[in-house]
């Protein structure tokens, strides 16, 4: 991963990060604010619901005692308490009452329990009504929960009872109201709640008990209703209508109780969950638009910091790989007072002292290349040049000492002159041909038959020295190559001598070749004295030698064919155990000599 | 039997009239008597009227007297053989239809139908009625309202003898008849009536309160109310029977445990003194006690433990029926809700529901014969039962198997017998109707309205 690359990601990383935590906390403070004040709301509505039902009991109760307090009912009273009790004069009488006290139930009953007359169920005359003779004050009862059975259905009902009394006689007035819809509509619900009611009268949960329901509430209410129902006991419960969380709904309920304390309904106040979800969305959405346009902006920002910062230091890069590609000379252009400047500067001092080293060495080099070359031509001159002076001494002598021997004298010296002269002739002609190097002339060559021609080339020399053991190791599918074959076998000629001359004792002048990759390998052991490792680094300088009489040219030569072909040339040696010379060269025309 | 049953209802006839009945004044002619009715009469057919109305149009052969034997009316004598199969009967002479026409025995043997056992022709100034089977009872029968004497126009209008006769008549609403100057028992007081049809019991009895109405029916509890308040009421003998009928060819009335399940269950006492606020009687049986003598034989306690064991043995899912009423009788309603609380008891869940299909119904029969055979065939043709009636129920004891074996059947369960309750104008003079029918308005005059 690039610095530039690590930024961006730190950058982003560090933005999302934060606004993720932003939006996270408020949104869970959201969540939380929403609970409590839901749980507010709850808690009043439920208040409301206590409240209604206290004053709804209150009114029944009420209604109950003017009806038992009326002197209608005192007739009632006579009549079906009388010796001949005649409940045909009143089986009506409940309904006209209940309708006059705006009562949804009525009852008026004997004093021994039998109904008199049912506003509700009027064909329920006759019947007992035998849980009106438990021993109970009913004037100080409030109203209760009761279960109501009506010819078709049963019902929930608010209920109150008062008695008329005229000495032993009694009558009951058994008073209520429908506990249903119309009371639920009755209560003030906040925007986003609802309440429900469930009659708990059937043995098993019916859908149709649960009153201000949409059709379909039911079944999911069901688990809550008869945890209440088997709990007696609130509870609360999430319920989902759809995948869609916004459809959710908070269900508190609570049971209501009978008079003996078993739960006759429950009573559900939902709070939708919309509000909430819908204010979550819109933080998670706008948290996604700042944490998106804060990502981008450092995306931006990120990208001209690390520009800024890396841009320096790919021109030092670039420049370091110019130096690396030899180009001393490479130069930064940074105009920084950082520190990267400063790294910028200290690479264009060292670039610029690196090129002043270089050349220095060059010129010194190149002084030392002189006077090796003067030292060269000086040894080389110098020994053809003494023996012509003796030469000439001698004739001078022989003129002046001995005039009758200086025919003979002059002959003599006359053929040793000429011969030192063809020496020295041999001499400038080496040197003529090192500076006025051909260009090589490329042709298929198959080097395995250059090896062994130069061999034979060698067999007389090597006849005479029959201490050297010529071997070779030629590789029978080594390729043929483009190259000059007379230059090619000149420089075989040559690391070939060189080999001979460096075994004067005698040993083995090994020659192999083989193939690598894309070029071929042709290597010349020696088994001589082998070379220093100083000796090594300068064996290929021009006019070095190691010999006593070598012209310093020969390696010069070789290597500069090998270059020409395009190949290499290098030489291992382990002193006291002889030295290899290894040519590598392209099976193909090296592309710096395409157009020769 | 019968004879007792007569008897019995002159006392109770005798003692009723002396307990409603005002002080009588001299009689007086003219004045128009206002009439209303519940039923809607479509048809100027005779058979298509209340039975009580007939005899103001229409002529029989044969009247009842108080002690219900057969007084002469169109028919002045009558002779039978030996087989009591033949009979002969002598016409009044001198009378005529309204249209003026004269009563012959051709038209009376032409208006009489009588069956295809019954062969009918004109012998001079007499009727022959020959029967396959004895009739000892025959002129009885033609006492009854349906072998009323008429003669249909051209027009389909049709023509009665009797005290008065159709001056105007709109079908279903009022009709208005007028004295009958040439009747042959003398002009009735009135010189007419005026007959409002399809009139609720309730606008009735405040009509009769309002003085704008003489002679009304009433409901159950408007009789209460109206005698409560002094008003002027008569009740006929119980001559209508309530019953439960179990609908052929649905599925829980086709199981006879489950109706002997509903028939124990049912309370009667309850319905009677409740809500027929104790009018009439409870009875177990198809015809009163009055026409028979024997219905006390059959038991109308309720016997709910019975109840309960016989609906044990019908399959749970059998036990759910429907219950049907006469939306228009709220008296109906009541029973029918009375008899699905008491079938709860048993374990019967019975839902009640005005009108409709049904598995049972609650029907209200009004007698139109007081002859027990006649009852009996009538009520067979009611309840489609003719398969339990025996071809002649000529003996008391062949009667009571009859009703016996239909009552055991349980396809029918009767309820009790009401009695019809008439609320009469304080103005209205001499009312003296027949306690089993006839609303005898030809001796009937009216005091002038006070101002």
């Amino acid at each position: 991963m690039t610095f530039r690359t690590r930024i961006l990601v730190i950058f982003a990383t560090t933005i999302v990060a934060a606004v993720a935590m932003v939006v996270g906390i408020v949104s869970s403070s959201t969540r939380r604010e929403f609970e409590r004040s839901n749980a507010e709301r709850t808690a009043a509505l439920v208040q409301q619901f206590s409240k209604e039902f206290d004053l709804r009991g209150e009114e029944v109760a009420r209604a109950a005692e003017r009806i038992a307090e009326a002197d209608a009912t005192e007739r009632i009273l006579i009549d079906v308490n009388g010796a001949e009790r005649d409940y045909s004069l009143h089986v009506g009488d409940a309904s006209a009452l209940s309708r006059s006290h705006g009562l949804d139930f009525l009852e008026l009953v004997a004093g021994d329990g039998t109904i008199v007359s049912s506003a509700q169920w009027p064909a329920r005359f006759g019947y007992k009504e035998a849980w009106l003779l438990e021993p109970v004050d009913w004037k100080s009862q409030t109203a209760f929960l009761k279960r109501e059975d009506l010819a078709e259905e049963s019902v929930l009902a608010l209920e109150a009872v008062r008695v008329a009394a005229r000495g032993d006689s009694r009558l009951y007035v058994v008073a209520g109201r429908r506990l249903g819809d119309s009371f639920l509509a009755s209560l003030v619900l906040p925007s986003g709640m609802r309440a429900l009611l469930y009659r708990n009268l059937e043995p098993g949960f019916s859908p149709q008990a649960l009153s201000g329901a949409a059709p379909g509430d039911a079944p999911r209410l069901k688990s809550l209703i008869e945890q209440v129902q088997h709990e007696n006991r609130e509870a609360t419960s999430v319920i989902p209508w759809t995948s869609d969380a916004a459809s959710e709904e908070t269900f508190h309920a609570l049971p209501l109780d009978g008079r003996d304390k078993r739960p006759l309904g429950v009573l559900l106040i939902g709070s939708s969950r919309a509000p909430v979800v819908a204010l979550v969305r819109f933080i998670r959405n706008v948290g996604l638009v700042v944490g998106g346009t804060g990502t981008l902006l450092a995306l931006l920002l990120a990208g001209w910091a690390t520009a800024r910062v890396t841009w320096p230091v790919k021109q030092l890069a670039a420049g370091a790989g110019e130096v690396a590609r030899g180009n001393w000379e490479a130069h930064v252009e940074i105009d920084s007072h950082d520190e990267i400047g400063d790294l910028a500067r200290a690479f264009n001092q060292m670039t610029r002292e690196l090129t002043e080293q270089r050349d220095r060495l060059v010129q010194a080099e190149r002084v030392a290349a002189w006077r090796e070359l003067a030292r060269r031509l000086a040894h080389e001159l110098k020994n053809p040049l003494f023996p012509l002076q003796i030469t000439v001494e001698n004739l001078e002598r022989a003129k002046r000492e001995h005039p009758e021997q200086f025919e003979e004298v002059f002959r003599e010296s006359t053929q040793t002159l000429l011969a030192e002269l063809a020496n020295l002739k041999t001499i400038i002609g080496r040197f003529s041909d090192f500076a006025k190097m051909p260009a090589p002339q490329f042709e298929a060559v198959d080097l395995n038959a250059l090896v062994r021609a130069v061999l034979r080339l060698l067999e007389a020399q090597l006849a005479t020295s029959a201490a050297i053991h010529p071997e070779i190791h030629l590789d029978p599918r080594l390729p043929s190559i483009q190259a000059d074959p007379e230059q090619i076998k000149r420089a075989l000629q040559n690391l070939a001598l060189n080999a001979m001359d460096a075994m004067p004792g005698g040993g083995t002048l090994r020659m192999q070749t083989r193939q690598y990759n894309s070029t071929v390998i042709l290597e010349v052991s020696d088994t001589g004295q082998g070379l220093t490792k100083e000796e090594c680094d300068r064996l290929f300088t021009p006019y070095y030698t190691t010999k006593q009489h070598g012209t310093g040219l020969g390696l010069a030569i070789v290597q500069s064919v090998v270059s020409d072909h395009g190949g290499t040339i290098s030489v291992e040696s382990v002193p006291g155990r002889g030295a290899t010379f290894r040519i590598e060269l392209p099976v193909t025309r090296p592309a710096s000599a395409a157009g020769a | 039997m019968r004879r007792f049953a007569w008897q019995l209802l002159a006392l109770i006839s005798l003692t009723g009239l002396r307990t409603s009945a005002p002080a009588e004044t001299r009689p007086r002619y003219g004045g128009t008597a206002t009439v209303e009715i519940h039923e809607a009469i479509t048809l100027t057919d005779p058979g298509e009227w209340p039975p009580a109305l007939v005899p103001w149009v229409y002529d029989r052969l044969v009247r009842l007297d108080d002690h219900g034997q057969p007084r002469p009316a169109l028919a002045i004598s009558w002779q039978h053989d030996a087989e009591n199969r033949r009979w002969e009967f002598q016409l009044r002479p001198g009378v005529k239809f309204h249209d003026g026409s004269p009563v012959t025995a051709a038209a009376v043997a032409a208006s009489l139908k009588m069956g295809p056992k019954v062969a009918i022709s004109s012998e001079g100034a007499s009727v022959v009625i020959q029967d396959e089977t004895p009739a000892p009872d025959l002129p009885g029968t033609l006492a009854d309202s349906r072998y009323a004497i008429l003669r249909r126009g051209a027009d389909g209008v049709t023509s009665g003898t009797g005290p008065y006769r159709i001056a105007e008549w709109q079908a279903g609403r009022r009709a208005v008849l007028a004295a009958n100057e040439d009747y042959w028992e003398g002009r009735p007081f009135l010189d007419g009536i005026e007959l409002r049809m399809f009139r609720a019991y309730r606008d009735q009895a405040v009509d009769l309160e309002l003085g704008k109405a003489d002679v009304v029916e009433l409901s159950i509890e408007d009789a209460r109310r109206a005698a409560q308040r002094g008003l002027r009421t008569w009740t006929s003998a119980p001559f209508e029977l309530i019953a439960l009928v179990f609908e052929r060819g649905r599925a829980p009335a086709e199981n006879i445990s489950f109706r002997q399940s509903v028939a124990l269950s049912v309370d009667r006492a309850a319905i009677h003194d409740v809500l027929l606020q104790k009018q009439g009687e409870a009875s177990g049986a198809l015809l009163p006690q009055w026409v028979t003598g024997h219905a006390f034989l059959f038991p109308a306690a309720r016997d709910l433990e019975g109840a309960q064991r016989t609906a044990a043995a019908v399959p749970k899912s059998g036990l759910r029926a429907t219950l049907s009423y006469d939306p228009a009788d709220a008296l109906a309603r009541s029973i029918a809700e009375r008899i699905a609380v008491d079938a709860r008891e048993a374990g019967v869940l019975i839902q009640v529901a005005p009108g409709g299909q049904a598995d049972m119904r609650i029907a209200r029969v009004p007698l139109r014969s007081s002859d027990p055979a006649q009852a009996l065939s009538d009520l067979a043709s009611a309840f489609h039962i003719g398969e339990l009636m025996e071809p002649s129920a000529a003996t008391d004891e062949v009667r009571y198997q009859v009703e016996k074996k239909v009552i055991n059947d349980f396809r029918v369960i009767p309820l009790g017998h009401l009695p019809e309750i008439l609320g009469i104008a304080s103005r209205v003079r001499n009312w003296q109707p027949h306690r089993w029918g006839d609303w005898r308005l030809d001796d009937v005059w009216l005091e002038p309205r006070t101002p």
